[in-house]
């Protein structure tokens, strides 16, 4: 029982994500403004690392407003399940050699089922925000999760494939250098896919600022928008998770293993996703629509069958 | 010249006379004239029209329409007055605007500040002035502010009123089973600035926009009337605060017409200088904000570290970083002290540094490249039909640039060369603003080694020559000056009367006005992520687009 309760709420459970939301937060901040050629929050803590702290507590103790003509349930409901239903996955994930909470043969699917979750809540808070506005962002959100979603779940196979097994740690022990090789263009791809899925530029679609104030967004404020955006930090957490335990090898190290190693990989994902945002203006829904049919459905395709040969070539005898 | 001459003389004028070099100014005696002299011009190829601007003689019972036509490929211009009754119900003209598609907001404007009623005219409502103006007419002489502003909670209540009804109104038309609806894109909108676009769209695609506009109407060309030659340009810098040089340089030149004043060569070279650099901090941000609009701050952000060290230079000459008042009729306000040109020094070599850079990854971006290289597409024909003018026309390929046209300063002593861009796409202006940026750069190098060399040989005094001394009062007249501003022409009509202490009329016409007008015809048929892409590339500032 004690153990449970550890699971949910220090680690990988509540404690965790929120380290997690703040430290990352404060990280993307900094990184972010050494691209802009910018300081950064330095005030507060050492180079401003409390910064991101006050400023989400701040946020949570700030009056949340719920606008006039709104089911207040739904649009209240809605943040605190997304952030619930975005920790999930982490009992999934191999954190660490023989660590994980649920132990289940089909990991891979409760992953993806998950992951794949998240953006239907989403798209209820803009529906329930009763703001123009926010229904585009949520129509947008859905239009891009369905586009997404196919060549992401695809490109996520491809371990499961390889290596004949749904159970997550069992991809991660059999995963080598080879099978590492063997997976790239599947990394490549589940890589791209995961920019659409968090909306990420240049795939930051739904909350685009500049055509849709911030979408879905854009009638949340106080306690149920710093719950939306613990929701994207741990939906970050879950799906960098995904890619370092399905193609990265996980906890697995140079010269030993250790959970330091998950956490370097998963912010070296950060990292690339963060220079490719400084980096890169905005896509139209219509090219997203395009990129995602025409292209990436079609390669991900390839990568399957990819896999299949090189499995027929080298994996057989395992 | 001579023959666009003739074509007036045909019809019954006043006068018919030439006017500086490029310009022909003639009035005519009718003004059932009008539509045919205006048909003339255009057969002629006089086919842009600049602005339309009264001016009310309220002691003569007249009220002066003056029309600016234009013709940006010859350079052959008019400047055509007709005189109306003042009275109200009687205060009417032929519209333009069914055959010079630039006057249709122009008229509007004078048709909302002076009551002039333009008949025929398609869309003839209130525009800039606010709803507790309705059924009154700031800009003429008799109006009483003072009354007016006496009743400030009554206004702001007329005001509210006025946007409940429209917002509870504005979508009874459409459909109820349809997905049409009309979004308000600002004036809070992270990237509209305030300005108002009433979206008429259906899901992600729009079907009209009507700009709303008026958000930071400060009456300029009334505050003008109401201060002293040299307290004007203060009213005037505020046109916009990204380039405030370039419109004061417009606003002196007009004073000194009038006065008989020539500026001495080390202030005309001054003003190059000067309007140079605040033409590159109003391009700087031009740049950045046609990319923050694709939700990449990165260059905004590289932008304003290079641009606060050509502010460092405004400010160690004029002490303000953007509200400078460095421009005076008579020349430049203060003396250079020559370490001055340190501050600018460091400008250019951060420049230089930078310049490649931003180039290689944000000019040539192929991500931008892929959004922005076939919307907003302006043919050259529609630049002239609009009247569009400065980045937005020379990006159509347009060769029009006031600085070769029609020089002033010291520009006629640099060798100007026009840069166009061909296909007038979003991103041919982004470009055709860094090219810009590039050729303003080298014309400050031009300028300062000029004035270095000049200081020392002893032919330009650099704290005595900045001054020339412009009497107080003015005799009657009336003069009009053009500058290529940051986003293009900026044309001040100035009008004053015997022994005149201030302005009796300036009137501004504004870059930013036409480019707005744009947007509905630019936007038809395209989608939401279009409209921040399609404003940020016409380089709108609301400051000049309301005045």
């Amino acid at each position: 029982m004690s153990e449970l309760f550890f699971n949910a709420f220090v680690f990988p459970g509540l404690l965790y994500v929120l380290i997690w939301t703040v430290g990352l937060f404060w990280f993307f901040r900094k990184f972010m403004a050494a691209l802009h050629k910018r300081v950064g929050p330095s005030f507060n803590g050492k180079a401003g690392s409390y910064q991101t702290l006050f400023d989400l507590s701040k946020l949570l103790t700030k009056e949340s407003i719920t606008p006039d003509g709104v089911n207040p349930y739904l649009f209240s409901i809605m943040p605190l399940l997304a952030v619930i239903v975005a920790m999930l996955p982490s009992a999934f994930i191999p954190w660490m050699d023989s660590f994980v909470v649920i132990k289940s043969d089909y990991g891979l699917l409760a992953l993806v089922v998950l992951i794949g979750i998240e953006p239907f809540l989403l798209f209820l808070t803009g529906f329930g925000s009763h703001n123009k506005y926010s229904f585009l962002g949520g129509i947008r959100i859905l239009t891009q999760a369905i586009s997404m979603e196919t060549a992401f779940v695809l490109a996520a196979l491809s371990p499961a494939i390889l290596f004949s097994t749904l159970n997550l740690s069992a991809i991660v022990e059999q995963s080598s250098w080879f099978s590492f090789l063997v997976l790239f263009p599947g990394f490549i791809l589940y890589f791209i896919a995961l920019l659409g899925l968090l909306e990420q530029p240049p795939f930051n679609i739904p909350d685009a600022e500049q055509e849709i104030v911030f979408g879905f967004y854009t009638e949340y404020s106080g306690t149920n928008y710093f719950l939306l955006q613990v929701a994207m930090f741990a939906e970050f957490m879950a799906v960098f998770a995904g890619a370092v335990t399905l193609f990265l090898g996980a906890y697995k190290g140079i010269f030993f293993d250790s959970y330091l190693f998950f956490f370097l990989k998963m912010l070296s994902i950060a990292l690339v996703m963060m220079t490719i945002r400084a980096a890169t203006p905005r896509i139209t829904l219509s090219q997203m629509l395009n990129f995602s049919w025409k292209y990436m459905v079609p390669l991900a395709l390839l990568n399957i069958a990819w896999i299949f040969f090189a499995k027929s070539l080298w994996f057989m005898g395992a | 010249m001579e023959h666009l001459k003739e074509l007036i003389s045909r019809f019954s004028c006043a006068y018919v006379e030439d006017y500086k070099k490029i310009w022909i100014k003639a009035k005519l005696n009718s003004k059932d004239d009008l539509l045919d002299v205006a048909k003339a011009l255009q057969t002629e190829g006089l086919r842009s029209l600049s602005t339309v601007s009264p001016t009310d003689f309220a002691e003569d019972g007249i009220m002066e329409i003056n029309y600016f036509f234009e013709d940006l490929d010859t350079k052959r211009n008019l400047w055509l007055k007709v005189d109306l009754p003042r009275d109200e119900a009687v205060c009417e003209i032929e519209s333009l605007t069914p055959l010079f598609a630039s006057a249709n907001w122009h008229e509007r404007e004078a048709y909302s500040m002076f009551g002039v009623r333009f008949l025929h005219h398609p869309d003839l409502r209130d525009i800039i002035k606010s709803e507790d103006f309705r059924d009154k007419y700031p800009f003429r002489v008799d109006f009483d502010w003072d009354a007016h502003e006496k009743e400030t909670v009554a206004n702001v209540q007329q005001i509210v009123d006025a946007f409940k009804k429209e917002q509870s109104e504005n979508e009874v038309d459409l459909e109820s089973d349809s997905s049409e609806t009309i979004l308000n894109w600002g004036p809070t909108h992270p990237a509209s600035g305030p300005i108002r676009l009433r979206v008429h769209c259906d899901g992600e695609e729009i079907i009209s926009i009507d700009p709303d506009i008026g958000y930071v109407w400060r009456a300029l060309e009334h505050l003008v009337t109401k201060k002293d030659f040299i307290g004007a340009i203060v009213a005037v810098e505020r046109l916009c605060f990204m380039d405030n040089i370039n419109s004061m340089v417009g606003y002196a030149m007009a004073v000194e017409e009038i006065a008989g004043v020539t500026i001495t060569p080390f202030a005309s070279w001054m003003r190059v200088l000067l309007g140079e650099t605040a033409r590159i901090s109003s391009h700087f941000m031009g740049m950045g904000v046609f990319f923050n609009n694709m939700g990449l701050h990165t260059l905004a952000m590289w932008n304003m570290d290079t641009r606060e060290f050509f502010l460092d230079f405004l400010e160690s000459y004029s002490g303000a970083r953007i509200a400078t008042a460095a421009i005076e009729p008579g020349g430049v306000r203060y003396g250079l002290d020559m370490r001055m040109f340190d501050e600018l020094q460091k400008a250019l070599d951060k420049f230089d540094a930078n310049i490649d850079e931003v180039e290689a990854i944000f000019v040539k971006n192929p991500t931008m490249r892929m959004r922005a290289a076939e919307v907003g597409r302006l043919s050259a024909d529609e630049i002239h039909m609009f009247g569009l003018s400065g980045i937005v026309a020379r990006a159509s390929g347009v060769k029009t640039d006031i600085r070769i046209d029609e020089p002033y300063a010291a520009y006629d002593k640099l060798d100007l060369e026009y840069i166009t861009q061909e296909r007038g796409s979003a991103r041919d202006r982004f470009v055709m603003i860094f090219e810009e940026l590039k050729s303003s750069v080298a014309i400050i190098k031009k300028a300062k080694q000029h004035i270095e060399e000049a200081v020392a040989n002893g032919e330009m005094n650099p704290t005595k020559d900045h001054m020339v001394k412009v009497p107080k009062k003015l005799p009657k007249g009336e003069a009009i000056s053009r500058v290529e501003w940051a986003r293009g022409e900026v044309l001040m009509h100035l009008v004053t009367q015997e022994k005149a202490k201030s302005p009796y009329r300036l009137k501004m016409r504004a870059p930013s006005f036409n480019h707005t007008m744009m947007l509905d015809y630019l936007l038809r048929g395209q989608t939401l992520s279009d409209i921040p892409l399609i404003f940020g590339s016409l380089y709108v500032c609301q400051g000049d687009l309301d005045r």
